[in-house]
């Protein structure tokens, strides 16, 4: 399709947005689609369409690594090689697949039937190892599911799938976030409210103030799910009153911690549960236009959650008039396009504005000048999906459930080396020995062996030995044990872990995602992953060592966003409680198995 | 008004002022890379690093509100460590090419590695590769592998000449700043983005190689591109020719002025100045061919004298002291600084239609403006045989009014002066041609289009054997038997001072570096009141 027929068509979805700018990357997604990779000459058309220079759009194309800047094959065979798929054999993965296809990441093969990409984490770490092709989430990909997949990926582009679809284990146990996850084609509408869905938000909007919601949304200490756990009801508190400016609620669900999934089962499963969460929270802040931020990867996370904002529209609890109280709530679903730091919510709010996703300076916070200077909140989507329990069931039950700081249940993420890997509802209380051994959890360490180490809470935290998992996994004891909750993603690594090839992934990744806005973390990141990078090639030095760690410290606390700390602390952490290992794999300057290397 | 301690001592500063500024009002310089006070603030080289009383973690001062009771450490050991390791980061994919770039020994990489850097290099990796020497535009010439991406340039055509043509692209160390693909960097202020580079990653492709700048000499001045007189510093190197191709000066860099360019300058008023270094006239030539200054002003008064009809064609280039000095020599003589010239190119920024630097003080003389006399009539009379002498003050007639019309006019007036500081085709038809000095080469005062005195200031001595005018004019003075009793320019301006009551409350002194209004302040008419609003 010619550019100019695809005018229509951007010019709608600039409609959608307060300013042209934020239609950048839906546009670009437009274009994309019709022309499978976005030319120079679509930049400069793009630049046009949002009366923006093409050097802004230029940015945007390059920063976000979903978009292609030259012709692709007909499909994309992206290739995860994040940590949690590390574990599982990743690695050997993407070796047997540029063994077959004949070609390296990056390249596409000579028939033009299939490009292959190595890609960062998809948060789809239960079904590790793992790919995406095209648009589908396809894994554990071990045996003849691969040859099914490389068989998939050279047909013709919309021919149906042979590789069998994922099968993980499903927990519906509630009793907050999973009841309705049983079902793999999700909870819709009639679904929803044949149980007790939208009660909560009927009684907000028809028989309770703003103050009194965010009341009861702080009483049982709901906190951000997102990672960094601040209280729900006192971020709310921070709007003001007495604006003018309209406000804006934004849903992050810009799922990127390596090792984390849960927020996707809850827009696959049950969407609208989130969007109960979404009516609320609209209401407590006085908004009526909220944007759900996707990551570009989760396809059909959005499909879904856009198939139960359009019946919300058609059963009046979005729009103009909800359920005829006069209550107004419009609903936008924006799709990212790969960029882990997207997740951070100020970079969220650069990036749905149409810029790169850059972190913004603090003051002035989002509360008060978030998205197009507005007062915004931005919640992760787990922290809306309790909001509806909260309202429903009281805050005391919410309360009673978890611990006095924090309430409610969690969605754990558990990956890596454990017979179950898969989201697990339970209390915030639940220690990580009962999530990595109980049966009704991850069921223990795989194959029998020795648990090594204990990542808790994504990427980004603190690892922890086995020694350390008799803690409580809400966000006070955890950040006692000297590490974070984070995103409740828990990858679990046993005896046959490297943690020098733990600490490459992990560096790798932050190298990767890197914004590059701050010095310390754009030279940082990319510091630490040489470095690694040597030393897996068995060039490193003992003083890269002590340098390594000095480069992280000095990482530390510097920066716009805590992505720099994010990524001094795995260096901190895997070296200084695996430092023998690192220096025998030095010292022994050959690249061997942490097993033999640690038992040597 | 927040009173803050920084570095111990105390201040009060305006609600909202930074504390890189505040600061900076204590005379304390807060390194920095991305802040820049004409730009909006990125604060993402993180170099401006303070510690903060009872603040756990290091603040940037560029983006950190001054409070009351707050206390400030830019310089103990904790802001200095974190600044250690901020410039560590930046240096470590920046490439050692300090004994080739432009920009050493004015880059402040270089200058904060000294002050608070020092340590020995921990960086063993493989530096990322990036493009060098990509000619941007004209002017501008890009280093990738150089630029610590602070985006000032970003923010400057973002936010200055919103032409937006930078961009960084890509992310984390791959990061790169660049121009659109296949777009050229273009735009009237195009090399502010040189001036406003804290590294050598941009740097003038003019000035490319000419000169270490350790071998400059500076000099405050105004550009005389246009009436808007921005101000500006002249480098020049006087004692290497064998530096910047034998050129005295070396390159014009905008000089602060927040009543009339801020920080800025145009691409037409920087690169306007080659004519100081090329074609310069530089003899004194008589009907009889190279003469002595002494014998061109003996002759030449001979024919100006009392009794005699005298036209001069003064310019809106010379100073107010020369145009003044014209007036006091010429007496009873026809004399117009208004010259058929064409409006050139302006814009709502900083570039005027007017191409004089001292229209407005021509006009206050009586020299130029509707109320006085025309270049064309005097010419006129001239060659009507009206006139016994006319002196040409720089301008090219042929260019003016036409090779046809002029042609006759060494026949037809006794005698034809031209001084100026250039050879042009006036000067060839002239009786007497006068090699005069520039008017960076000597001092005096322009007024600009919004009734601001500015100094000229005096950066080098006349070229050659080139005379300032208002030198030649008193001499001319002294032979016509009226000499007058002033010294040098700043005499001259007391006298014109207390003549003019535009001028009444004005000295050198009081004029100063940032230029003084006349009395009353009046715009030029259509003009805006400052040229840039704050």
């Amino acid at each position: 399709m010619n550019l100019a027929d695809l005018e229509g068509q951007a010019r709608e979805i600039v409609q959608r947005y307060e300013f042209p700018k934020a239609g950048m990357l839906p546009v670009l997604w437009l274009v994309q689609q019709n022309q499978g990779y976005v030319s120079l000459e679509s930049e400069t058309w793009v630049a046009g369409v949002l009366g923006v220079s093409p050097s802004q759009v230029h940015e945007a194309v390059s920063f976000y690594n979903m978009f292609h800047t030259q012709p692709v094959g007909q499909r994309e065979l992206r290739v995860c090689t994040s940590l949690p798929c590390l574990l599982r054999g990743g690695k050997e993965l993407l070796d047997r697949i540029e063994e077959t296809l004949g070609i390296k990441p990056g390249e596409t093969t000579a028939d033009g039937a299939v490009t292959l990409t190595e890609t960062e984490c998809l948060c789809a770490c239960e079904m590790a190892p793992m790919a995406q092709l095209d648009e589908r989430f396809v894994g554990p990909l071990e045996g003849p599911t691969v040859d099914d997949v490389l068989r998939d990926a050279r047909t013709a582009p919309g021919s149906p799938l042979t590789t069998p679809e994922p099968e993980p284990y499903i927990c519906s146990d509630g009793p907050i976030l999973s009841s309705r996850f049983g079902d793999p084609e999700g909870a819709w509408f009639e679904e929803f409210v044949a149980g007790d869905g939208y009660v909560a938000a009927h009684k907000v909007i028809t028989s309770m103030t703003p103050e009194q919601v965010i009341e009861e949304v702080s009483k049982p200490s709901l906190r951000g799910l997102g990672g960094a756990g601040f209280p729900t009801g006192r971020k709310w508190s921070f709007v003001p009153k007495d604006t003018d400016k309209p406000k804006f609620l934004v849903v992050n669900a810009d799922e990127g911690e390596p090792g984390t999934f849960k927020d996707r089962y809850i827009m696959e499963r049950d969407p609208h549960n989130l969007l109960e969460g979404m009516i609320i929270a609209a209401y407590a802040i006085g908004c009526h236009k909220a944007y759900v931020y996707i990551r570009g990867e989760y396809f059909l996370s959005a499909r879904r959650l856009q198939r139960a904002v359009d019946e919300a529209y058609e059963h009046g609890w979005l729009g103009k008039n909800i359920q005829g109280t006069g209550f107004e709530l419009d609903v936008v679903i924006h799709r990212g396009a790969g960029a882990y730091i997207c997740g951070e919510e100020t970079a969220l709010l650069t990036s749905l504005e149409g810029g790169k996703g850059f972190p913004k300076l603090k003051p002035p916070f989002p509360a008060i000048e978030g998205l197009f200077a507005c007062p915004t909140i931005v919640n992760n989507v787990e922290t809306l999906a309790c909001v509806p329990f909260i309202l429903r069931e009281g805050a005391d039950r919410f309360a009673g459930i978890g611990t006095e700081r924090q309430g409610g249940t969690r969605l754990f993420c558990v990956s890596g080396h454990v017979v179950r890997p898969g989201v697990y509802e339970a209390p915030v209380s639940v220690t990580l020995r009962e999530l990595i051994e109980d049966e009704q959890y991850a069921g223990g360490v795989r194959d029998g062996n020795k648990l090594k180490a204990v990542i808790p809470g994504g990427i980004s935290a603190k690892v922890l030995t086995a020694e350390e998992i008799d803690v409580a996994m809400d966000f006070d004891s955890l950040m006692a044990a000297g590490t974070m909750a984070g995103s409740g993603g828990v990858i679990v690594m046993d005896e046959t872990t490297s943690m020098v090839d733990a600490l490459e992934s992990a560096s790798k990744f932050f190298a990767d995602e890197s914004c590059g806005q701050c010095s310390p973390c754009r030279e940082g990141t990319g510091w630490v992953h040489r470095i690694m990078r040597r030393v897996i090639a068995g060039k490193g030095r003992l003083q890269d060592l002590d340098d390594l760690l000095a480069i992280a410290d000095d990482m530390e606390g510097k920066t716009i966003c805590v992505f720099a700390d994010a990524a001094a602390w795995p260096v901190q952490s895997y070296i200084g409680k695996f430092r023998d290992e690192f220096e025998q794999y030095i010292t022994s300057g050959h690249i061997a198995n942490s097993v033999e290397a640690v038992h040597a | 008004m927040p009173k803050l301690t920084i570095d111990d001592r105390e201040i009060e500063v305006a609600e909202g002022t930074m504390v890189i500024q505040a600061a900076e009002q204590l005379g304390v310089l807060v390194p920095r890379y991305c802040y820049h006070p004409g730009l909006s603030i990125a604060g993402n080289c993180r170099i401006c690093l303070v510690d903060v009383e009872n603040n756990p973690k290091l603040q940037i001062a560029c983006n950190l509100p001054a409070t009351e009771g707050m206390v400030v450490h830019t310089k103990n050991d904790r802001a200095e460590e974190g600044r250690r390791s901020v410039l560590e980061f930046l240096l470590a994919n920046h490439p050692l090419d300090c004994p080739v770039c432009d920009q050493s020994g004015e880059c402040d990489l270089q200058n904060f590695y000294m002050d608070f850097g020092l340590y020995s290099p921990r960086f063993h990796e493989q530096k990322v590769k990036k493009q060098k020497a990509v000619q941007l535009g004209q002017h501008v010439m890009l280093d990738q592998e150089r630029c610590i991406l602070c985006s000032r340039c970003v923010r400057f055509t973002d936010e200055i000449t919103e032409t937006g043509e930078f961009g960084i692209f890509n992310r984390g160390d791959s990061s790169e700043l660049g121009i659109y693909p296949g777009s050229t960097l273009d735009n009237a202020y195009s090399a502010n983005v040189v001036d406003i580079c804290p590294v050598g990653a941009l740097t003038e492709a003019d000035f490319r190689f000419k000169a270490r700048v350790w071998y400059l000499s500076s000099a405050p001045t105004v550009c005389n591109g246009c009436s808007r007189g921005c101000n500006i510093d002249m480098h020049f190197v006087l004692d290497r020719p064998h530096l910047n191709d034998g050129a005295r000066m070396a390159r014009v860099k905008p000089r602060y002025n927040a009543g009339v360019n801020e920080w800025w300058l145009c691409d037409e008023g920087r690169y306007g100045l080659g004519w100081l270094d090329h074609e310069r006239a530089d003899v004194v030539r008589g009907p009889a061919g190279d003469a002595t200054w002494e014998e061109a002003l003996t002759a030449i008064s001979l024919q100006v004298g009392e009794g005699a009809r005298v036209g001069v064609i003064a310019s809106t280039q010379l100073t107010n002291e020369e145009l003044f000095l014209i007036r006091e020599v010429f007496q009873g003589a026809r004399i117009s600084a208004n010259v058929p010239e064409q409006p050139g190119s302006s814009d709502d920024f900083l570039i005027m239609a007017d191409k004089s630097p001292n229209m407005r003080g021509a006009t206050l003389l009586g020299l130029a403006g509707p109320e006085a006399y025309d270049a064309g009539q005097i010419l006129d009379e001239a060659l009507a045989g009206d006139l016994d002498a006319l002196w040409v003050f720089g301008h090219d007639l042929v260019d003016l009014f036409g090779e046809e019309k002029v042609r006759e006019l060494p026949q037809r007036v006794g005698l034809l002066v031209f001084s100026g500081t250039n050879e042009n085709s006036t000067a060839s038809l002239a009786h007497w041609a006068l090699p005069t000095a520039g008017y960076v080469e000597k001092d005096g005062t322009f007024v600009n289009c919004d009734g601001r005195v500015q100094r000229v200031g005096r950066v080098m001595p006349p070229y050659g054997r080139s005379q300032e005018d208002w030198r030649m004019l008193l001499k001319l003075a002294e032979m016509l038997g009226r000499p007058l009793d002033w010294a040098k320019p700043e005499e001259i301006f007391e006298a014109l001072a207390a003549a003019e009551a535009p001028f009444a409350a004005l000295s050198y002194e009081a004029i100063g570096k940032d230029g003084a209004a006349i009395t009353p302040a009046t715009p030029t008419p259509g003009a805006p009141a400052e040229a840039v609003a704050p």
